[in-house]
């Protein structure tokens, strides 16, 4: 444990620049962050952000549109009924509080959202919340639309935040959360878009003092996904769990990047990516960043993605970035890998009756189910089991389409 | 009653210095109840035997027929093999992380049934099977064979010899890695699922320890590729007195003499 709080940030002196440790600027402190279009340039692929996107694929969100509004979002309990008390919805127009608190846009894309969005859909959350807050996102169709969503829960609360995104759209999604002192909040985004679907989100996230919040993001589907996770501490003693899970179909391209900032003494952050690839053409981009600053002694940070390769043909990409300024710190590790599924394996359940497509689909269930497994909220890992089991259900169903065709 | 014969198999494997033949013509016949047990030195091609009956896809068959009740079985998939009635317990059963073992199992059985298993009947069976070979319920919910120990491994793969009950159970090296307390359940449970189901049995073994416990009733040698020498039970008892030496091709290393 690391028991010194003292804060100290070395200063390079001037005459003897080399001498270490100096303050160096880390890659956060010069991205700029800004709610104005202009401060960003149009993404490019020689910049580092953008390599892995196919920016052809997401052009129509590098400049302000007008949006279509035909995006459906409705808030209930996760069983449907209405919002308990303690649950407060309301829309506020751009710019007004809550919206646009917590930090500010940090990349072309979010920034053309803020300016496209119209308005902002805010969720309020305050005391003990026992069931899971649903907020469902429809797309009805491909007309281009923005989205700005803001869930803020208040000190000491308790509380479960579900959405869910379906249907057909090109979406640029805003997402900012909030969350006060010693509150225990998990938020969860999942994304099950018809093939067609386009989706660009930026999530901004403040967790407060010695509160700690679940965050999973669970992507199945979609043409183009591309979600950014920026997110920092407001005091010391936060724990910050970060959980992903996404399948990649034939052509479709789905990226995830989380960037955490260590900026409080004692906070706790893990990051657990976990994709499955299937297919030629399925690309999956995960880069998590974490930056541990100067300000954040007793840091503990871990990160891992792995990546299940089904078939030939996928391309993964995986990208841990670490930026470590303090040397005062419990931990700061990271893991990552792209595994094959392994022949000896897929032979063994063969080779007990079970057929190739189940087999596969076995092992992937498996694979993500032994990172839902550790959420610890059983409302919410039983319906990211069925999320799960139904995007399975819909290979098999295909797969026996095909079969029933070739007979 | 079920019959399955091979005949004239042929099969090779490539690897880095080429093509390598290992099955040169295999012939045999087995029956439902008879215990065979394929004897041989190492690398005369008894596991590559056991793994091209269940359809491995590292072991390319170059001709020959093995047929299972007339049927040939060699143009089908290891899951439809299976699901004719053969059943192969490997000697490094695999680890499959993340599939729990009640899973796994109950999607076999779904599989090799063709409908799934009534949930009462079926998690009794499962319980009694486990502990008829001393095997811990909570094997049950962990992941297919992960952090088994050796012994473990091999009861976890008798316990699907039991309950997926098949016409034909290839053995490879089921005896290998077991300490005697092991080797004794494990046999057992292999000659209770036999006195139950009847199924004819190809015991792929080096040594001759297993079959005191499971008794075969007709000992094979099987030398470079193909069975040199067929005989009684009496057959396993010389070449623990002889070794495999007289088997070997001229000139070869004596490997059994190693072993």
């Amino acid at each position: 444990m690391a028991d010194n709080k003292e804060i100290n940030i070395p200063v390079a002196d001037p005459n003897d620049p080399y001498a270490v440790p100096a303050a160096m600027p880390s890659s956060a402190d010069r991205a700029p962050r800004s709610f104005d279009v202009a401060a960003f340039p149009t993404p490019e692929k020689k910049q580092d952000e953008w390599r892995y996107t196919p920016l052809e694929r997401i052009e129509e969100f590098f400049d302000v549109f007008e949006p279509s509004g035909e995006t459906e979002v409705t808030v209930s309990m996760i069983d449907g009924s209405e919002p308990v008390d303690g649950v407060r919805v309301r829309r506020v127009p751009m710019g007004e509080a809550p919206s646009g608190t917590v930090s500010k846009p940090n990349d072309r894309v979010s920034a053309v959202e803020w300016n496209s969005a119209r308005e902002a859909v805010v969720v309020e959350l305050k005391g003990e919340i026992a069931q899971p807050v649903l907020v469902k996102v429809h797309g009805n169709g491909m007309d281009l639309d923005a989205l700005h969503l803001v869930v803020s829960a208040a000190d000491k609360t308790h509380a479960d935040v579900v959405v869910e995104h379906d249907g057909s759209a090109r979406l640029a999604e805003g997402v900012e959360i909030v969350t006060g002192t010693d509150s225990h909040v998990s938020f969860t985004s999942i994304q099950e878009w018809d093939k067609d679907a386009k989706h660009v989100g930026n999530h901004r996230i403040h967790l407060g003092a010695g509160a700690s919040l679940r965050h999973s993001v669970v992507t199945l589907g979609g043409d183009a996904v591309r979600i950014r996770m920026d997110q920092d501490f407001g005091g010391e003693q936060g724990e910050l769990n970060m959980l992903g899970i996404y399948f990649v179909d034939p052509g479709e391209h789905i990226e995830h990047r989380t960037m955490v900032v260590h900026n409080h003494p004692d906070c706790k952050s893990r990051v657990v990516y976990k994709g499955a690839l299937d297919g030629k053409g399925a690309h999956s981009t995960w880069v998590g960043n974490a930056l541990i600053e100067p300000t954040a002694p007793g840091t503990d940070s871990y990160e891992l993605n792995r990546n299940l390769v089904l078939t030939p043909g996928a391309i993964a990409d995986s990208e841990p970035n670490l930026e470590i300024e303090n040397g005062n710190i419990i931990g700061a590790g990271h893991a990552s890998s792209v595994g094959r599924f392994d022949d000896e394996e897929l032979f063994y359940l063969e080779s007990r009756g079970i057929p190739e497509t189940e087999a596969r689909k076995l092992v992937v269930r498996g694979f993500f189910g032994e990172l839902v497994e550790e959420i610890g909220i059983p409302a919410i890992s039983e319906h990211l089991m069925n999320v799960i089991d139904r995007r399975l259900a819909r290979g098999e169903s295909d797969a026996m389409a095909q079969v029933l065709e070739d007979k | 009653m079920a019959t399955l014969e091979i005949k004239d198999l042929r099969a090779h494997v490539e690897t880095k210095e080429g093509i390598k033949e290992i099955l040169k013509g295999v012939n045999l016949t087995v029956h439902s109840g008879e215990t065979h047990a394929i004897m041989g030195p190492n690398g005369s091609g008894k596991s590559t035997l056991a793994y091209t009956l269940a359809g491995h896809p590292k072991y390319i068959v170059d001709g020959g027929q093995v047929l299972l009740d007339g049927v040939d079985i060699l143009n089908q998939t290891p899951d439809e093999r299976a699901k004719e009635g053969l059943f192969l317990a490997m000697q490094y059963p695999v680890e499959v992380p993340g599939v729990s073992m009640t899973n796994f199992l109950r999607t076999a059985k779904t599989e090799v049934d063709g409908k799934a298993p009534s949930i009462r009947t079926w998690t009794k069976e499962l319980t009694e099977a486990m502990k008829r070979l001393k095997m811990d319920p909570k094997f049950a919910t962990r992941s297919v064979n992960e952090g088994f120990s050796g012994g473990e491994k091999k009861r976890a793969e008798v316990l699907q010899l039991e309950l997926l009950k098949p016409k034909f159970a290839i053995l490879d090296e089921t005896d290998s890695g077991l300490d005697v307390d092991a080797l004794r359940i494990v046999s057992e449970g292999v000659n209770r699922a036999k006195e139950a189901n009847q199924f004819g049995i190809l015991m792929v073994t080096h040594y001759t320890r297993i079959l005191k416990y499971i008794k075969p009733d007709i000992v094979h040698v099987f030398a470079d590729g193909h069975f040199v020498k067929t005989g009684g039970p009496e057959l396993a008892d010389e070449l623990e007195e002889n070794g495999y030496d007289q088997y070997l091709p001229e000139g070869s290393d004596s490997e059994s003499a190693l072993a």
